[in-house]
C-alpha cells in the first residue's frame, strides 16, 4: 500500500539551445488506495508527471515521493499501463503477465495461481497461449492491464492507456476498468486527456495548465459520486446521462477552454 | 534529454574508437614483430602503406595503381549501366503487365540462384579475356537487385495514379516513364546502392580469374610472387573505391528519399 | 497487386513453364541449331554429362562427393562465423562502449569485397580447405555483425521501459528482451551471411581446389567442356536454393511470433 507526494515538482528540457519548464511547480498527495486522474491540454506535463512517478524520468527540482520514499527508477512496485502496451511480441499472452512475477523469484505454481487468476478476471481465457500480433487492441490492453496488476503493486500508473483504441473499445476497457478497480482498489495514477475518462473513473481529477504546468484545479469527483450514488448505474451511458456527472464534466471543460483562450490572445 | 550530463559522451565515442584503432594496429604490429609468420607473409602496415603509395607512381605487372583501377571501374561500369539500362525499363514492364511478369518471373528465380562467380567459365568461353567477360559476370551480380527493387516500387505505387494517367489519355511507354518511374525512384535508388556493391564484389571476383589488367589481376600476379604488400594494397584500394560508390549512391538515395517525402 | 488467376493455373504454371523451357532449348540448340554446342550445350549433351559425373566422376570425384564437400565445408565456416557475427552484434548492440570500441576496426574492413580477400588467404593458407574456411568466414561475418547488431538497437523504447518496469534484468533482459526482438533481424543476416558464404566458396573453389562444385567449373573450363560447365553451374544454384530453403524453415521454427 502506498501514497504518492509530489513536493515542489519540477521538470525543465532543453530543446534547441533553449531551456524550458514542462511542469512548473506541483505539491499533489494522491492517498493510499486512491484513483486520481490528471487531464490538461497536450504538453502540460501530465505525462511527465506519471514518468517520475514511474522512475522513468527525473524532476529537476523537488521530490516525488512514493510510500515516504523518493523514487530513482523503475520497478515493480510502482506497475506501468502504457498507451502503445508496450507487450512482447515474441511472448504468450501468459508468459507476458508472468514475466514480472518471474523477475521476482516467486514459485511457478504462484505464478501459475495469480496469472490464471489475472486471466479470467480481464477476459482473456482461451487466449494464454496467442500471441499478441494475434489479438485485438482491445485485448493488448487488457494483457498490459493484467499484467500490472498480477504484480500486486503499491502504485498503479496509467498513461492514456485507452488512447490506443476505438471509440467502441474504449467504452468497454472503461467499465471494465471500473469494475477491476472498485475490486481490487489501488493508488492509481491515471493520465488522459479525455474528460469523461477521467470524471467516470476517478476519486479527484486534477486539472493542469499549459506550459509550464502548473495544477489549475482539483475536483473532488468521489464525494459527489457517492451521494448521487452512480455506482448504481452498471453502464456507462447511464451513469454519463446523470446530471451530476454533467455537471461536473462541464465545469472541468470550461477549465480547460480557459486555457485555450489565454493562449489565443 | 536529460537535465544533467556526466560529461560529454561524444569525447568517450572518440577515445574508445581510437582505442580501438590503435589496438588492432597495436596487434598487428606486434604479430610482425614476433615474427608470427616471414616477413613476406605478413609485413608491417607501415610498408604496406609505402607500396601503396608507390604503386601509384611505378607500375606492376604493366600498369599503375590508378591504371589498374580505371581499368577495374570501366568494366563494373560496363556491367552495372547494362544492369540499370535492362533492370529498370524490364521491371517496370513487369509491373505493368502480368503478362510479361509471368514470363519473366520463372526465368529470373532459376537464374538468380546462380552465384554470379559461376558464370565466369562461360564467360571465358564466350568472350576470352576481353570485356565481355568480366561484364557478363558484373551483371550477373548487379542485375538481380535492381530488377527487384524496380519492379516492387512499381507494383506498390499508390493504383490512383496510374488511373489518373490512363483517364488523361497516357499510353504504356508515358506510364513508364512519368508516373511509375518517378514513382518508384526511391525504391529503385535503393536497389542502385545493393546493385552496385553486388556488381563490384563480382568485378573483384572475375578479375581474379579472367583478366589481364585491373586491380584483381594485380592481386593474383601479387599472390603469385608472394609480395603481400601489393596484395595488402590491392584490399585498400578496392575497399577505398567500393567505399567511395556507396557513399555516392547513399547520398543520392538521401536525396531522393526526401523528395519523396514531400507528398 | 495484380493477383486474379484461377488457383490451378496458378499450380499449373510452373511445370507447363518448364516444359516449355526444355522444348525450346531442344529446338534451339540441337534440332535448329540457332546455337553451336561450342557456345552452349544442348540438352542431350548436357544429360550425358550429368550421367557421367554421377556415376564415372570428374575432376576427382563422383557428384555427390562435390556436393558434400562443398556443402559440408560451406555449412561448416558459415555456421562458426555466423556464431561469432552474432555474438559480436549481440555485444555491440548491447553496449555502446563496445561499439565504439569495434566500430572503426569494422566499418574499415568492411568495404572489403570477400573475394578480394582470396589472394590473401592463398599467400597465408595456400590452395587448402582451410583458405577457403578463412574467406567464406570474413564473408559471413560481416552480414551478421550488422544485422544482429541492428536488431538489437530496433527494441522500441515503450518496450525497452515496460521491461525496466518490471524488473528485468541481466541474463533475463539478454534472453527473453533484447536477443528475441532482434530475431528477425538475425535472421536476415543469417540469410545474408548464407548466401555470400555460398557465393564466396564457390568462387575459392574456381580459384583452385580438389574437390567441390566450384573445382567442376573449374575443370570444366579449362576442358573447354560447355556441358559439364552447365551442369557444374545448375548444381550450384539448387545446393545453393535448398541452403537457403532450409534456413528458411529453421526460421520459421524459431520465430512463431510476428511483430505487433
Amino acid at each position: 500500500m502506498a501514497d504518492i507526494r509530489f513536493e515542489a515538482v519540477q521538470r525543465a528540457f532543453v530543446q534547441g539551445g533553449k531551456e524550458f519548464l514542462a511542469v512548473g511547480g506541483i505539491d499533489l498527495v494522491v492517498a493510499n488506495e486512491e484513483f486520481v486522474a490528471i487531464v490538461g491540454p497536450s504538453g502540460c506535463g501530465k505525462t511527465t508527471c506519471m514518468r517520475m512517478v514511474a522512475g522513468l524520468d527525473q524532476p529537476s527540482s523537488g521530490r516525488v515521493l512514493v510510500n515516504g520514499q523518493e523514487v530513482t527508477g523503475p520497478g515493480p512496485e510502482r506497475a506501468v499501463v502504457f498507451q502503445q502496451f508496450a507487450l512482447f511480441p515474441w511472448k504468450t499472452v501468459f508468459e507476458n503477465i508472468a514475466f514480472g512475477l518471474r523477475a521476482m523469484g516467486l514459485g511457478q505454481t504462484e505464478i501459475d495461481d495469480r496469472v490464471n487468476r489475472f486471466i479470467s478476471m480481464m477476459g482473456l481465457s482461451g487466449y494464454e497461449q496467442a500471441y499478441p500480433h494475434q489479438l485485438s487492441g482491445g485485448m493488448q490492453q487488457r494483457v498490459a492491464i493484467a499484467r500490472a496488476y498480477v504484480l500486486d503493486p503499491g502504485v498503479l500508473l496509467m498513461d492514456e492507456p485507452f488512447g490506443a483504441l476505438d471509440a467502441q473499445t474504449r467504452v468497454v476497457m472503461q467499465e471494465e476498468l471500473v469494475r477491476l478497480a472498485r475490486k481490487n482498489p489501488k493508488t492509481v495514477l491515471f493520465i488522459t486527456h479525455a474528460v469523461e475518462e477521467a470524471v467516470y473513473l476517478a476519486d479527484r481529477v486534477v486539472v493542469m495548465s499549459r506550459r509550464p504546468g502548473l495544477i489549475r484545479e482539483i475536483i473532488d469527483v468521489k464525494s459527489i459520486r457517492e451521494k448521487e450514488r452512480w455506482d448504481d448505474h452498471p453502464r456507462i451511458e447511464d451513469v454519463m446521462d446523470l446530471g451530476s456527472f454533467v455537471h461536473l464534466r462541464s465545469h472541468i471543460w470550461r477549465t480547460l477552454r480557459e486555457q485555450h483562450l489565454g493562449d489565443d490572445q | 534529454m536529460i537535465a544533467a550530463q556526466t560529461s560529454k559522451p561524444w569525447l568517450q565515442t572518440l577515445r574508445l574508437s581510437l582505442t580501438g584503432i590503435v589496438l588492432f594496429l597495436g596487434c598487428w604490429y606486434l604479430a610482425v614483430f614476433l615474427e608470427v609468420t616471414p616477413r613476406r607473409f605478413l609485413p608491417a602496415p607501415h610498408e604496406v602503406l609505402f607500396r601503396f603509395v608507390q604503386l601509384i607512381q611505378e607500375p606492376f605487372v604493366g600498369f599503375t595503381l590508378g591504371q589498374h583501377l580505371l581499368s577495374s571501374f570501366r568494366r563494373f561500369l560496363n556491367g552495372f549501366l547494362l544492369a540499370i539500362a535492362i533492370g529498370i525499363p524490364l521491371g517496370l514492364l513487369m509491373a505493368l503487365s502480368r503478362g510479361v511478369q509471368l514470363l519473366v518471373t520463372p526465368i529470373f528465380e532459376s537464374i538468380r540462384f546462380v552465384a554470379p562467380i559461376a558464370w565466369v567459365p562461360f564467360a571465358a568461353l564466350w568472350f576470352g579475356t576481353g570485356i565481355g567477360g568480366p561484364t557478363l559476370v558484373i551483371f550477373m551480380g548487379a542485375f538481380p537487385p535492381v530488377l527487384i527493387n524496380t519492379y516492387r516500387g512499381a507494383i506498390y505505387v499508390d493504383r490512383k495514379y496510374i488511373e489518373a494517367a490512363k483517364m488523361l489519355g497516357a499510353g504504356p511507354i508515358r506510364l513508364m516513364t512519368q508516373v511509375l518511374f518517378p514513382a518508384s525512384l526511391p525504391s529503385i535508388v535503393a536497389g542502385l546502392r545493393i546493385s552496385a556493391g553486388l556488381g563490384w564484389q563480382s568485378l573483384v571476383g572475375a578479375e581474379l580469374i579472367v583478366a589481364s589488367s585491373g586491380v584483381g589481376y594485380m592481386m593474383v600476379k601479387g599472390q603469385a610472387s608472394i609480395q603481400t604488400q601489393i596484395v595488402m594494397a590491392g584490399m585498400i584500394a578496392i575497399g577505398l573505391v567500393g567505399l567511395l560508390i556507396d557513399i555516392l549512391l547513399r547520398r543520392m538515395e538521401r536525396r531522393f528519399n526526401r523528395y519523396q517525402e514531400v507528398h | 497487386m495484380p493477383s486474379s488467376l484461377p488457383s490451378f493455373v496458378r499450380y499449373l504454371y510452373p511445370p507447363v513453364f518448364l516444359l516449355g523451357t526444355l522444348l525450346a532449348w531442344f529446338a534451339v540448340s540441337e534440332w535448329w541449331q540457332w546455337i553451336s554446342p561450342t557456345r552452349f550445350p544442348t540438352p542431350t549433351q548436357t544429360a550425358e554429362a550429368f550421367q557421367r559425373i554421377l556415376i564415372q566422376g570428374y575432376g576427382n570425384g563422383r557428384l555427390h562427393q562435390h556436393i558434400v564437400q562443398s556443402v559440408l565445408l560451406v555449412s561448416l565456416s558459415f555456421t562458426i562465423s555466423a556464431a561469432l557475427g552474432i555474438a559480436l552484434g549481440i555485444f555491440m548492440g548491447a553496449s555502446r562502449k563496445i561499439e565504439a570500441l569495434v566500430n572503426p576496426v569494422f566499418l574499415t574492413l568492411r568495404p572489403i569485397p570477400p573475394l578480394a580477400w582470396i589472394p590473401l588467404a592463398i599467400v597465408w593458407l595456400g590452395l587448402e580447405n582451410s583458405a577457403k574456411v578463412m574467406v567464406i568466414f570474413v564473408a559471413a561475418f560481416v552480414p551478421s555483425v550488422i544485422n544482429t547488431f541492428t536488431g538489437i538497437r530496433s527494441l522500441e523504447v515503450p518496450q525497452r521501459e515496460a521491461a525496466r518496469m518490471l524488473g528485468i534484468r541481466g541474463r533475463a533482459y539478454y534472453f527473453e528482451v533484447l536477443i528475441p526482438a532482434a530475431m528477425p533481424m538475425i535472421f536476415t543476416g543469417m540469410r545474408l551471411s548464407l548466401q555470400a558464404s555460398w557465393t564466396t566458396l564457390v568462387a575459392s573453389e574456381l580459384v583452385g581446389a580438389v574437390l567441390g562444385l566450384g573445382s567442376i567449373l573449374n575443370q570444366a573450363a579449362q576442358d573447354i567442356n560447355p556441358p559439364m560447365i552447365l551442369v557444374g553451374m545448375i548444381f550450384v544454384a539448387l545446393s545453393g536454393w535448398l541452403m537457403t530453403y532450409g534456413l528458411g524453415l529453421l526460421e520459421r521454427l524459431a520465430i512463431p511470433w510476428r511483430p505487433v
